[in-house]
């Protein structure tokens, strides 16, 4: 059993511990506490001991006279005085004699015994009833800004784990031998490794392991989808929620970043290979900083005045706080990565061009081109791309205007067409900035909503409404070409379609009006033509996504590489940084000649 | 509009439509610039030369068979505003060009079923009319999954 349920059970039932024989509580009342009271044997003398509240007879508070390394000669019961020891089982850890009690833990009696060794925490519940009681611990939530007053605001909502919220739930994992939630990390994070540190309270030692494969755990550990990869995968899940993987991650990150424990690693073998990065998002920031670690000297340009890709443009201020994007991009400048912003290469530089100043190029340029559903009115006024508003909140900081330059996009009852996790940064964004009315209006049914079920939860409490299973069929506009209205028609649910979910499918003359002055389509994003306009012979597939070997990231041209969106379309921040890191690996195999290597010892067998 | 007498002079007005569409997306697949829209509009072009084939068979073996089932519609192709070709489209714009295309084989059919002489023939145009309708099904779930996405 481990320290925090021990910690958590005291905490929230008080443990209850009992007599297996004449089944008497052992627990005694003192003056502002309770106890557990036995009566023990050492060098044949009768003693009174205490347990500690995590059942160590040996906690450094009581002072029983037994030296290091000795072993008490018998626990006793102080009712019926009958021996405790158990005659068949042993320490798990050193092999000593243990006492054997009942507590009662959350309802359940449960046979536990405790090492009679001095210097050995070993407490032993069986493997079963162990994981009996840690399902019982629930999930913890994070403390949260109230709805009321963050409607008003732009401040993230959650604030993080307490450290004692922390250690519960980091007491929640079974410590699978096999972890299945590794396997669910795009970028196999070793999850039981981070989360053992947390339950030593050793949590720099957990932010270190986290950044052994990940780079960023501040902003996974806020918008991963948690729920659909590695949390889907916890073993616990099946019988109960699973380990809030997301929020301990995010939680040792931010000690971390507060504690100011970031250590910038000293960069070894340096080499003076160069390595162009297209693109500071997720995955170029994933590569870049991999490539620094090899000992590259690595560049990466942004097209924008600010660096961080979606992380900065796409998601807002409430969702992912730009100071801790900052502050990750600082480690990668610190690690010696140099940035050039304002660079839009395809028109600034092409790739070619690159290609004579760089050893290798990767392009991490996402996909950030609108997509319209191509109905009716889309170009009315006021009618928006998602892109365009979240740049020109998140990015321009227009509700700030006229201390920003950017004017905001405004309006009284707002309509978002869309289900995603954009769909709902819209909404919230909306929703902040003085609309009265927003609706997210979807096509199919709320099981569908590809959103996060976490924002969608957050959007309800603020307030927005969903009207759902309905799709837009043309925009209306007024004489002066600005949007008054939307035509929508009632949708039902056909047959599942490839992703599984079933197919909507319009009900015959539905159609309705409802009444909007500004619209938001938020219904994905396509791949921006401005790279493949100066090279044209980077190999892409028909939506116009570069093609890339998937187990190397390498494009149709030597030495160019690609991940992220702009391979497979709208995906995630972390499915974008393991693309990052499957590029950087090949890229320094090849360019430290590994691949040849590897490849000439295969021909040798 | 044309007046169709029997079976045979319906099946060729209807491999004869098929033709013109082949040669329809084979131009746009020659104008194209992307070498995917043209491999995408070959592809149409040769979804469209294997229906000409299945009704060329059905001609000469006579082999028609009536399709009664219902065929869903998405309305994608109701709603989109047309498309014109350019030698730049995208492959979304590829999609509405060749539902839009269906959809009109499919009205075209449904009017000649309106006007058929007698319910012989008239089955026979319905029986193609749906036929389209399933071709527009086809490029409308494209459209659906990979253009409508909604994230």
């Amino acid at each position: 059993m481990l320290e925090q349920d021990v910690k958590y059970l005291k905490f929230k039932t008080y443990l209850n511990t009992y007599c297996p024989f004449c089944h008497q509580s052992f627990n005694v009342e003192k003056k502002d506490h309770k106890q557990i009271e036995f009566k023990a044997k050492y060098k044949g003398e009768e003693i009174d001991i205490f347990l500690s509240p995590y059942l160590d007879v040996f906690d450094s508070e009581t002072s029983v006279p037994v030296k290091d390394g000795e072993f008490l000669e018998d626990l006793m019961c102080p009712h019926c005085q009958k021996s405790l020891i158990s005659p068949e089982t042993k320490c798990g850890e050193c092999g000593s004699p243990v006492g054997s009690v009942i507590i009662s833990a959350l309802s359940k009696l449960v046979p536990f015994f405790i090492c009679l060794k001095k210097g050995c925490e070993w407490h032993g519940l069986t493997k079963a009833d162990e994981r009996k009681i840690k399902l019982k611990i629930p999930r913890q939530d994070m403390p949260e800004q109230d709805q009321t007053l963050r409607i008003h605001n732009h401040q993230e909502v959650p604030y993080g784990f307490t450290t004692e919220l922390a250690s519960l739930e980091a007491g929640r994992c079974l410590q699978c031998k096999v972890p299945k939630c590794v396997e669910g990390c795009p970028v196999n994070v070793d999850i039981p490794g981070f989360i053992k540190l947390m339950r030593e309270d050793n949590f720099d030692g957990a932010a270190k392991k986290i950044k052994e494969r990940n780079v960023l755990p501040a902003i996974c550990g806020r918008v991963c989808p948690q729920e659909s990869q590695c949390e889907e995968k916890c073993i616990l899940g099946y019988k109960d929620k699973p380990v809030a993987i997301g929020r301990l991650e995010r939680f040792v990150a931010d000690f971390e970043r507060k504690m100011e424990l970031v250590k910038i690693p000293i960069v070894k073998n340096k080499n003076n290979k160069r390595i162009a990065i297209v693109g500071s998002g997720p995955g170029g920031l994933t590569c870049a900083a991999d490539m620094a670690l090899h000992g590259y000297s690595v560049t990466v340009f942004e097209a924008l005045h600010e660096l961080g890709g979606v992380l900065t443009y796409g998601i807002p201020e409430f969702r992912l706080p730009k100071s801790i994007v900052q502050f990750e991009i600082n480690f990668l400048k610190q690690l010696g990565v140099r940035f050039e912003v304002n660079h839009i290469i395809g028109t600034i530089l092409t790739i070619d061009e690159l290609l004579e100043h760089f050893d290798a190029v990767y392009i991490g340029v996402g996909a950030g081109l609108p997509v319209f559903a191509n109905i009716e009115g889309e170009s009315l006024g006021n009618v928006f791309s998602s892109n365009e508003y979240l740049t020109r909140m998140n990015l321009m900081k227009a509700y700030r205007f006229p201390e920003y330059d950017t004017p905001m996009p405004k309006g009284n009852k707002v309509v978002v067409v869309g289900g995603g996790n954009v769909a709902m940064d819209c909404a919230r964004t909306a929703i902040r900035t003085g609309s009265s009315d927003v609706t997210v209006v979807y096509r199919r049914s709320r099981n569908e909503l590809p959103a996060r079920e976490e924002e969608v939860h957050h959007a309800e409490e603020e307030g927005i409404k969903f009207k759902l299973l309905t799709n837009p069929t043309r925009y209306i506009g007024t004489d002066y070409s600005t949007l008054k209205a939307m035509e929508c028609i009632k949708m039902q649910l056909g047959e599942p379609d490839a992703s599984g979910r079933r197919r909507p499918v319009p009900i015959e003359n539905s159609e309705f009006i409802i009444e909007c002055d500004m619209a938001i389509i938020a219904i994905g994003t396509g791949p921006n033509p401005i790279i493949f306009s100066t090279t044209p012979n980077l190999k892409r597939n028909k939506w116009g996504y570069i093609d890339v070997n998937q187990e190397t990231g390498e494009t149709s041209i030597e030495g160019v590489y690609a991940g992220g969106d702009i391979v497979s379309g709208s995906a995630t921040v972390i499915e974008a940084m393991g693309a990052g890191r499957i590029a950087a690996n090949s890229m320094h195999k090849k360019l430290s000649g590994t691949k040849e290597k590897e490849k000439e010892k295969e021909t040798k067998k | 509009m044309k007046e169709f007498e029997n079976i045979d002079e319906i099946l060729d007005f209807a491999i004869n439509e098929e033709q013109q569409a082949v040669d329809f997306y084979m131009t746009l697949a020659e104008s194209a610039k992307n070498e995917y829209i043209k491999n995408t509009f070959i592809d149409f072009a040769k979804e469209e030369v294997n229906h000409k084939n299945r009704l060329m068979d059905i001609k000469q073996n006579g082999l028609f068979t009536m399709t009664a089932e219902t065929v869903a519609d998405l309305k994608i192709s109701d709603y989109t505003v047309s498309v014109h070709p350019t030698p730049n489209m995208t492959y979304s714009d590829a999609l509405v060009l060749a539902m839009k295309k269906e959809k009109a084989a499919f009205k075209l059919y449904s009017k000649l079923a309106e006007r058929a002489p007698n319910s012989e023939l008239k089955d026979v145009f319905l029986s193609l009319a749906a036929e389209e309708s399933k071709h527009k099904l086809r490029f409308e779930i494209e459209y659906d999954e990979f253009v409508l996405k909604e994230n």
